[in-house]
């Protein structure tokens, strides 16, 4: 019995502890080192700011390089796939044509909306004085985490809570800042809770996101009057955001109020950033 | 000539695992997501050279990964880290342990590495104040330990090649 626990007690000294062939730590150390990094990250010091925001983005500049490979290889498998298809495609796009003639007097309805669209890119290039532009660089909707990764931090004040939109839209809010970039955390997030009022009902309430599910309104009183197709807006309540900011539409399914979100989040290369109360004017 | 041709591959196909590792998690793939089905390959794959090949695998890269990962995912630096080394830490304690290599002894063997690393990650997140879907991971365990076999087994061809 003793030699079987000596033996176990071995065994493990010799996994952690000992640094074994060509390792260079030891697993106790770098455990201990990871647990300490978890402690230093609720931390909040100028110096330990400025070494993440470094760290930080080091690694965005270093993904958006190492994920060419990954991009040039989607390129060459769509690539080989429209060839291989190139019959199927080809029987597809006689069909489709025939459809468009047929319905070729959309075409007016088309053209409306091609006019609203080439406003709302207008709309985000144009953009206001509180509002300033960004390119989403990485696009990391994790299980965990649904988030952007911008191309602006610090060196355009952007600063933590800020809102994000798509063109009027709120789309998250700011999370994390760095010098070069900065994280948006989006509504559909797990750890997303937005203060919000309905429009006409004028309801207040929590829009809480729950990953991949339908987002949802918390804390709604029970004799609230909210009703299918109402608007939710940003209440402002929680201070930082401007109230007012559009968001989604009020869907009652099972006596559960969800809600549609105005902008398709997979869709989104432009966002702009609301200073809201830290907007200073010139 | 062909000697150092022969070095060349070698020393390439032993720096394989790494790149793998870094790849994965600089595109901040680590779990792979298709519809219902979700894989965590970083677990699989650091379980398996850590348990086979460890000198391709130096624990010092595995915790470098895990921080990268932690920066891409948005996660508190260091949990990804820790719940990798979980995974690292059992396995070398099976390699020490074991002598014939079994896909069974090391498939068995993988459910504990795939506990203790989540139970690492939950505490680590519950201490970090995140929210997340509990479920999911419950799910997507899983799916990795499912999964491990044909992993396993691709590994293990890569790794009798690299030493033909």
């Amino acid at each position: 019995m003793d030699t079987n626990r000596e033996d176990v007690g071995i065994a493990i000294r010799s996994a952690f502890l000992s640094r074994g062939t060509q390792q260079r730590f030891s697993l106790f150390v770098l455990t201990l080192l990871s647990t300490l990094l978890i402690f230093v990250e609720t931390l909040e010091s100028k110096p330990l700011n400025i070494v993440r925001s470094a760290v930080k983005d080091f690694v965005y500049r270093s993904a958006i390089i190492a994920s060419y490979p990954s991009k040039s290889f989607s390129g060459i498998y769509i690539f080989v796939e429209n060839h291989i298809t190139l019959y199927n495609k080809y029987d597809k796009l006689i069909k489709e044509n025939q459809s468009l003639k047929d319905n070729i007097n959309k075409s007016d309805y088309l053209e409306l909306e091609n006019t609203q669209l080439r406003k709302l890119i207008s709309e985000q290039i144009k953009s206001p004085n509180n509002l300033v532009s960004a390119r989403v660089m990485l696009d990391k909707q994790s299980p965990y985490l649904n988030s952007y990764i911008i191309n602006i931090g610090s060196n355009k004040d952007i600063k933590n809570g800020m809102a994000a939109l798509d063109g009027k839209n709120f789309i998250g809010r700011i999370v994390d800042v760095n010098f070069f970039s900065s994280r948006i955390l989006l509504v559909t997030d797990l750890n997303s809770k937005i203060p919000i009022v309905s429009k006409p009902s004028g309801s207040h309430a929590i829009l809480s996101g729950h990953g991949k599910n339908a987002l949802t309104l918390d804390y709604l009183s029970k004799d609230s009057k909210i009703q299918n197709g109402d608007t939710i807006y940003t209440s402002g309540k929680e201070g930082i955001f401007d109230p007012g900011i559009p968001i989604g539409l009020a869907k009652i399914e099972n006596n559960k109020v969800i809600v549609s979100l105005l902008s398709d989040l997979n869709q989104i290369t432009f966002v702009n950033i609301n200073f809201g109360k830290y907007y200073k004017s010139q | 000539m062909s000697l150092g041709f022969n070095n060349i591959r070698f020393k390439f196909l032993e720096l394989v695992p790494l790149f793998l590792l870094f790849f994965i998690s600089l595109n901040g793939i680590s779990i792979i997501n298709i519809n219902f089905f979700s894989v965590n390959i970083h677990y699989i794959l650091v379980y398996y050279w850590v348990l086979r090949k460890p000198q391709s695998l130096g624990y010092g890269f595995i915790f470098l990964a895990g921080i990268i990962n932690d920066i891409m995912l948005g996660f508190p630096i260091g949990v990804n880290a820790l719940s990798l080394l979980a995974v690292a830490a059992v396995a070398a304690y099976v390699r020490v342990v074991t002598v014939r290599i079994q896909l069974i002894n090391d498939w068995v063997s993988f459910i504990p590495a795939l506990i203790f690393a989540n139970v690492v990650y939950l505490i680590a997140l519950y201490y970090s104040n995140y929210s997340f879907d509990y479920l999911y991971l419950v799910k997507n365990s899983i799916f990795t330990f499912i999964f491990y076999p044909i992993l396993w087994i691709f590994f293990s061809i890569f790794l009798n090649f690299s030493k033909s």
